[in-house]
């Protein structure tokens, strides 16, 4: 027990003294995850509307890859595409390797299908008068949409930290693709696994306070927005 | 104005519209009257362009209308559903809804929507959201927002189905107002034939997706029962009525205004169907096209028999009156 309480310690101490390898890490973090959400919502969120609305030949299967690709491990897809990066591999000539954007990527790519899918569900679950009321007031493709998203709101801002969630809390495809590089591609996760390691149990639990404190912010900020939003 | 020919319509697979030919004229104030389920709520959203019809070509003046109609044709035709939704927001801004959508600005949104509301009554309901408002005041609402964008086609799927009567009157009041200042056609699909009777100018009924062959009073949908004999009797709410067919099942009942006889007293006569009640109801008969007077009993259902106005005068007819129906079990037709 009292190296449990050691460790809260030290964490406090790190968090409240500013240790610029931890704020580094964390910022690091931070600038993955919202460039990988960003990234996996601006694709999956029209993606899913898209899969919601139109009626096309293989939509079915469409949906049931997507959503098997939920399901899809983050290590299988951190192997993937570091064989797609390594230099031998077919984009090996981005230079991309143990850089944070093939985190990005690898983050990008275990996002998308969360986006998707859950956008898709929640545009389903809009009522399909909504999308009519607007077609025929003289909305076009775009403002349809937006009145659509309008009333899935709740449930998009909820897909939207899905996605936050499944990037600052991976660490397979990060360790993979990043290679845990300090002060290069170190992530909470990935330095929460090392600390731990290597012994260092006050600076991973530092961190991994760290990461549930951004996690909780991410959701709050989204929650706000929400109320904002009026009915 | 709007045009449908040879359209048949499925939903997977399953006959839902079938029309040689349907057409809403330029300023037509037109009711569609039929049970629930006879296609009428396809055949708007057929003519609201929000679907392409399964066959057939639909025309919109003389030029067919591709399977993906522009955008600058979709906005001149509107419809509002039988349940309609209001989006999120106030009532103020899903009036201006279709008017912001079109590029006008802010302040002048918000002037139409506000003339728009003082038209319907709906000045007092501007800052409410659709949580707060009755069914009634959503219908009245969603018609409100419909005229605000100007349609040259109106298209209204049972727009008082939650008014009261009063409600009702000052809709179709407001409509008329509307169309007095600017000519558009109204389409209203309507299974009181009450409304479709005092409102529109030409009256069409929809059985089982087709256009029937007779006026549309007197539908009734039924099951008739198995049997080998030519005549048979279908329930009809509190009364049987006889028909001759050979069909048995579920069908549609009609039977003809024209081969109503209206009299005071039963009168001895080879008719298999004689039914006594009082009249509800008298009003000139607009589809009938001869000056026909339409009287409206309840004999246990509602009949309308239509009857000359000599007809009407000799008989004395008027309203609570003790009156005699009678049509023989052939006249009835089955489909």
């Amino acid at each position: 027990m009292d190296f449990l309480a050691e460790g809260f310690r030290r964490a406090l101490a790190l968090l409240i003294s500013g240790d610029p390898e931890v704020l580094g890490i964390a910022f690091l973090t931070l600038k993955i995850a919202v460039v990988a959400t960003t990234i996996a919502c601006g694709i999956g969120l029209p993606l899913g509307y898209f899969l919601a609305t139109r009626r096309f030949w293989g939509r079915r299967a469409a949906l049931t890859a997507v959503n098997t690709a939920l399901a899809f491990p983050t290590v299988v897809v951190g192997l993937l595409l570091y064989g797609l990066l390594s230099r031998r591999g077919p984009l090996g000539g981005l230079g991309w390797l143990y850089t944070w954007q093939a985190i990005v990527v690898g983050d990008v790519l275990l996002a998308l299908p969360i986006a998707a899918a859950l956008s898709a569900a929640a545009v389903q679950s809009v009522d399909p008068r909504v999308r009519r009321t607007a077609v025929t007031l003289g909305a076009d493709r775009w403002l349809t949409a937006w009145t659509v998203a309008r009333e899935a709101r709740f449930a998009l801002a909820a897909v939207i930290t899905a996605a936050f969630g499944q990037v600052v809390a991976e660490i397979g495809a990060a360790m993979m693709l990043g290679g845990n590089i300090r002060g290069s591609t170190r992530t909470l996760t990935t330095a929460v696994a090392l600390y731990t390691s290597q012994g260092d149990f006050g600076l991973a639990l530092a961190l991994g306070l760290l990461l549930i404190v951004i996690a909780l912010a991410v959701n709050v900020t989204l929650q706000v927005l929400q109320g904002k939003g009026g009915g | 104005m709007v045009e449908l020919r040879g359209v048949r319509h499925r939903y997977d697979g399953r006959l839902v519209l079938d029309l040689d030919h349907f057409a809403v004229s330029a300023g037509a104030l037109l009711a569609v009257v039929g049970h629930n389920g006879a296609g009428k709520s396809t055949l708007l959203r057929l003519l609201a362009l929000l679907e392409a019809p399964t066959e057939g070509q639909m025309l919109w003046e003389n030029t067919p209308v591709p399977r993906r109609p522009p955008l600058a044709l979709r906005r001149r035709v509107t419809l509002v559903e039988q349940r309609p939704i209001l989006l999120r927001g106030s009532v103020l801004e899903n009036l201006g809804f279709g008017l912001r959508v079109r590029g006008m600005s802010r302040a002048a949104a918000t002037k139409e929507a506000e003339a728009v509301a003082e038209q319907f009554g709906l000045t007092p309901l501007l800052a409410r959201r659709r949580h707060e408002l009755s069914d009634g005041e959503v219908q009245r609402v969603a018609v409100a927002r419909a005229l605000a964008v100007r349609p040259d086609v109106l298209l209204l799927d049972e727009p008082t189905s939650s008014a009261d009567r009063a409600a009702s009157g000052a809709l179709y009041r407001a409509l008329a107002q509307a169309q007095a200042s600017r000519p558009f056609a109204v389409c209203i699909a309507s299974h009181q034939l009450e409304d479709a009777y005092r409102w529109a100018d030409d009256i069409r009924a929809l059985a089982e997706g087709r256009l029937s062959p007779v006026t549309p009073e007197n539908l009734f949908r039924v099951e008739l029962p198995p049997g080998s004999g030519a005549t048979k009797h279908a329930r009809v709410g509190a009364i049987d009525i006889a028909v001759t067919t050979d069909r048995t099942g579920p069908v549609v009942l009609a039977v003809p205004p024209t081969d109503i006889f209206v009299s005071r007293e039963p009168l001895p006569s080879s008719a298999r169907n004689v039914l006594t009640g009082r009249v509800t109801r008298i009003a000139a008969h607009r589809s009938s096209g001869g000056g026909g007077v339409a009287v409206t009993a309840d004999v246990g259902v509602e009949l309308v028999a239509v009857v000359t106005p000599e007809a009407a005068r000799e008989l004395a007819l008027a309203p609570d009156m003790p009156v005699v129906f009678s049509f023989k079990a052939s006249a009835v037709r089955v489909f």
